[in-house]
């Protein structure tokens, strides 16, 4: 019988010092430990970065009790965060901290520093690539800097802590009547992890990613120096921390934009091809015609084009001027054309069955009462998130994404299609446009928005619907490879391109962006401690 | 027949099925006062995913107000995951309670029939005048054992002996309807006794016009989160035809799951550890614009007084014009 503490000092010595366990350089993808040679002729590398090894951890986890920072080191603590949303990359820290004040998070980080050893920062750990999860080290859970610090309704702004989730800050702003701008339809997204990655709503074609929302942020650098910075104070440090990954410092505090609440009217409209929804959906983006646009499939044929509006009068203008012009059915008319379909397709009456199911289970379920006032929906995200996690969500789920500029689009989402199909018996797209402020430029290098955006920059979802399914590891890695390998074809970018799929960083931004900006992390942050091989 | 036939084919759910999606944190209260992960049913499931034995302090901070259940989407019986680890918990007070609930148990009950009866929890029988009131109001005849100590039990995951259940059930067998006060012993009563007619205090109340009638736009409505989260998916739509017809405020959040006022843990319950219902409570006002607040449960009522200066009144009293405001 081999003992636990023997094993994994027989495996550390199986390790060879070339392939590295401990002095791979940061910003370098290394080989894989396990078989870097197991396929002829292709270089394997790794997925999950290695795990830190624990060199120092005592001394270190002596300066934070002695600095009065709660440090947990139980199997449940660390346990709880294993994994992400994703469910494929598992890793444990050696202890977790639960953020408090920012002046904690600077006691934390300087300490890191000086034992160089690795902070994991975790909002929702909503992210699938792995990149909240720690290979040891800290896990600093943010959600315990979570309140709401001050609303201005007359500025029309709102400074929160930066681990709250979207949702808590809407219970809080609704209590003034006041909304968020645009948050992602999932309740449990943190603020500060979703300005550090971007940040997707319904209504991003006309006010921007999340990202662009922010005004002002309070960061603890890698350093551990507390610093405000907005577009005019610190305005380098608030462009490398907005969309930024996590690499330039913890958001503790940020100042949004704010706006006064108001429920929408939803609009449906049902397409059988995706290229004629893409069309029109950035048709209505280009001319302000909705306050809300997006598009969700249940299958290539059956594809939801949905358009919403914060007034009547915006509601009025659009079918007086747009409505007409859109190609998509209502309901009624979609079906009797799914009906004819299937009439000529009769070998294919189980995606008929399919699509039937799937339109009863989850169509009351964003039209359930209870959200409704006078047919309008009250509260969108909880509406989509629910419906999120009842219809997709589970254990393991895999997400990759192509961001492209406007005309690129139909191409990327065509091409993801066909890699989905190949994949996936069903599976869901998501799509919606960004709206970009040309003064954010600096933000938005070497993030999710593509280099070569201009006015907008559209993003698609390949959500596969796992269920009870079972996939390997190896399916899952290859199908979003396939689909990410669209994005360098097309000189796109992606949301999710740190932890597993960092491997397409330097194919897709070049050599010299990533260089600079490893330039810049290794200045920052000395050790490269702070949310180290999420990216670099 | 069907229902048995449909429930045998829905899989249990368990701590193994948690995806770690978060939300049932939102509506934790617990994680609203400390926003410490491991005191939350993400926590409690994730250790024992883990194979790690779950902290006491862990199973013991939940308040049970079962706001987590309707919200997970992997549809776990996340309030009963940490019942039973509270059963599997040894308890300092189980000894205590054994004794309390033989010595009931060893009580000769009168034989009492009635087409309808009622179950006051702990805070109102405390309430002699309103007890009487609610009284008249149901149409129902109050139980002569309340079943305080099994609540209790209930909540401190100590076992029940078979001779104290059999005595607290009985008189109810063969009871057309049996309103009940306390959310918790609602949950399980029915399911002990699933072919009879139970109803919340709140449910039935509310259902009574004289009540309902003197509802106002401007009034906050509590609701007992207990009785209201075990029946989430029915309760939501009595409550919203409330809202569309009255025109008044709950204490709901965006998800429409209700913001306790009360969340006690169990030293609290078990009266070991002081509680202090004002956090919740002023969350529960704050931002909210309203003349008057109208409670189910007295429990509540009492915390809201202490922190409130609009009149508190409970359910029942509305029926005298909702103007009395509680003692």
């Amino acid at each position: 019988m081999i003992h636990q503490e023997s094993f994994l000092e027989f495996l550390h010595d199986m390790i060879p010092e070339t392939s590295d366990r401990t002095s791979i350089e940061p910003g370098t993808v290394g080989p894989c430990h396990v078989g870097s040679d197991a396929l002829i002729g292709i270089k394997r590398q790794q997925t999950n970065p290695t795990r830190w090894i624990g060199d120092s951890w005592q001394a270190f986890a002596d300066v934070l009790r002695e600095n009065g920072i709660e440090l947990r080191e139980s199997i449940a603590a660390r346990g709880t965060f294993a994994t992400d949303a994703g469910g494929t990359a598992y890793g444990m820290p050696h202890g977790v901290v639960i953020a408090r004040s920012a002046a904690q998070v600077s006691a934390l980080l300087k300490a890191a520093q000086q034992y160089r050893v690795p902070v994991t920062v975790r909002g929702g750990g909503l992210i699938t690539e792995g990149e909240s999860v720690a290979f040891g080290g800290v896990l600093l859970d943010m959600t315990g800097m979570s309140r709401v610090l001050h609303i201005d309704t007359d500025a029309l702004t709102v400074r929160t802590e930066g681990g709250i989730f979207w949702h808590s800050l809407a219970e809080e702003l609704r209590r003034a009547n006041m909304d968020y701008l645009s948050a992602p339809l999932n309740m449990t997204s943190s603020v500060g992890g979703t300005l550090g990655v971007g940040g997707i709503d319904v209504n991003s074609p006309r006010l921007g990613c999340s990202a662009d929302q922010a005004l002002a942020l309070q960061v603890v650098t890698p350093t551990g120096d507390i610093v405000e910075c907005s577009d005019t104070l610190n305005a380098e440090l608030f462009q490398r921390v907005i969309l930024g990954y996590g690499q330039f410092g913890v958001i503790t505090e940020a100042t949004l934009k704010i706006r006064p609440y108001t429920p929408l009217r939803m609009h449906y409209f049902y397409y059988d091809s995706l290229r004629s929804a893409i069309e029109d959906l950035q048709m209505l983006d280009k001319n302000d015609a909705s306050d809300y646009s997006g598009i969700l499939t249940i299958m290539d044929c059956a594809v939801n084009l949905l358009v919403a509006f914060d007034s009547d009068e915006r509601e009025a203008a659009f079918k007086a001027n747009w409505q007409a012009r859109l190609r998509g059915h209502g309901e009624f008319g979609f079906a009797l054309c799914i009906a004819g379909r299937y009439a000529l397709r009769p070998w294919k009456l189980g995606e008929a069955w399919f699509l039937f199911r799937r339109k009863r289970e989850l169509f009351p379920e964003l039209q359930r009462a209870e959200y409704m006032r006078d047919g309008k929906m009250v509260d969108r995200t909880v509406v989509f998130s629910r419906a999120v996690w009842k219809f997709w969500g589970g254990k393991q789920m895999v997400i990759p994404d192509l961001a492209t500029s406007s005309e690129k689009f139909v191409e990327a989402v065509e091409r993801g299609n066909k890699v989905c199909r190949k994949y996936f018996p069903h599976y869901t797209l998501y799509l919606v446009g960004i709206k970009l402020r040309p003064e954010h430029k600096a933000h938005y290098e070497m993030s999710c928005i593509p280099p070569d955006a201009e006015d907008w920059a559209y993003g698609c979802e390949f959500e596969p619907m796992i269920g009870g399914h079972v996939y390997s590891r190896d399916h899952l890695q290859s199908f979003k490879n396939a689909i990410y390998d669209i994005g360098v074809d097309l000189g796109g970018s992606y949301y999710r391109f740190g932890g597993m799929m960092k491997g397409y960083i330097r194919r897709v931004f070049g050599d010299e962006v990533v260089d600079r900006h490893l330039a810049m992390k290794r200045r920052a942050d000395p050790a490269m401690i702070l949310n180290r091989d999420v990216i670099f | 027949m069907w229902g048995f036939v449909k429930n045998a084919f829905i899989p249990r759910r368990d701590h193994t099925d948690c995806s770690g999606c978060s939300l049932c944190l939102p509506v934790c209260p617990v994680w609203r006062q400390t926003r410490d992960i491991s005191l939350t049913p993400h926590g409690r499931a994730k250790a024992m995913q883990q194979g790690e034995a779950v902290s006491v302090v862990a199973v013991e901070s939940c308040t049970l107000c079962g706001a987590c259940d309707p919200v997970c989407p992997e549809q776990i019986d996340l309030s009963g995951m940490t019942l039973k680890l509270r059963r599997q918990t040894e308890h300092p007070h189980a000894p205590a309670l054994q004794a309390r609930m033989d010595e009931k148990a060893a009580h000769p009950l009168t034989s009492q029939h009635a087409a309808a009866k009622w179950l006051p929890d702990q805070a109102l029988s405390e309430h002699p005048e309103l007890l009487a009131r609610i009284t008249d109001l149901l149409g129902a005849r109050v139980t002569e054992d309340d079943g305080a100590d099994i609540a209790l039990a209930l909540e401190a995951g100590v076992i029940i002996p078979a001779h104290r259940m059999q005595r607290f059930l009985a008189p109810l067998k063969g009871v057309k309807r049996i309103i009940v006060a306390d959310g918790l012993l609602l949950k399980h009563l029915k399911k002990l006794l699933p072919a009879m007619y139970f109803v919340s205090l709140g449910e039935a109340l509310s259902n009574h016009a004289d009540v309902s009638h003197n509802l106002r736009a401007t009034d906050l409505y509590v609701i007992e989160p207990r009785a209201y989260h075990s029946d989430y998916q029915r309760l939501v739509k009595h409550y919203d035809r409330l809202r569309a017809k009255h025109g008044c405020a709950f204490n709901l959040d965006l998800q429409r799951i209700a913001i306790p006022i009360t969340s006690r843990n169990l030293p609290q319950r078990m009266g070991l550890m002081a509680h202090d219902d004002d956090a919740q409570a002023r969350w529960a006002l704050h931002g909210r614009s309203i003349s008057r607040i109208v409670v189910e449960s007295s429990e509540d009522g009492m915390a809201l007084e202490k922190i409130s200066d609009v009149p508190v009144v409970h359910l029942a009293e509305l029926a005298d014009h909702g103007v009395h405001v509680q003692a």
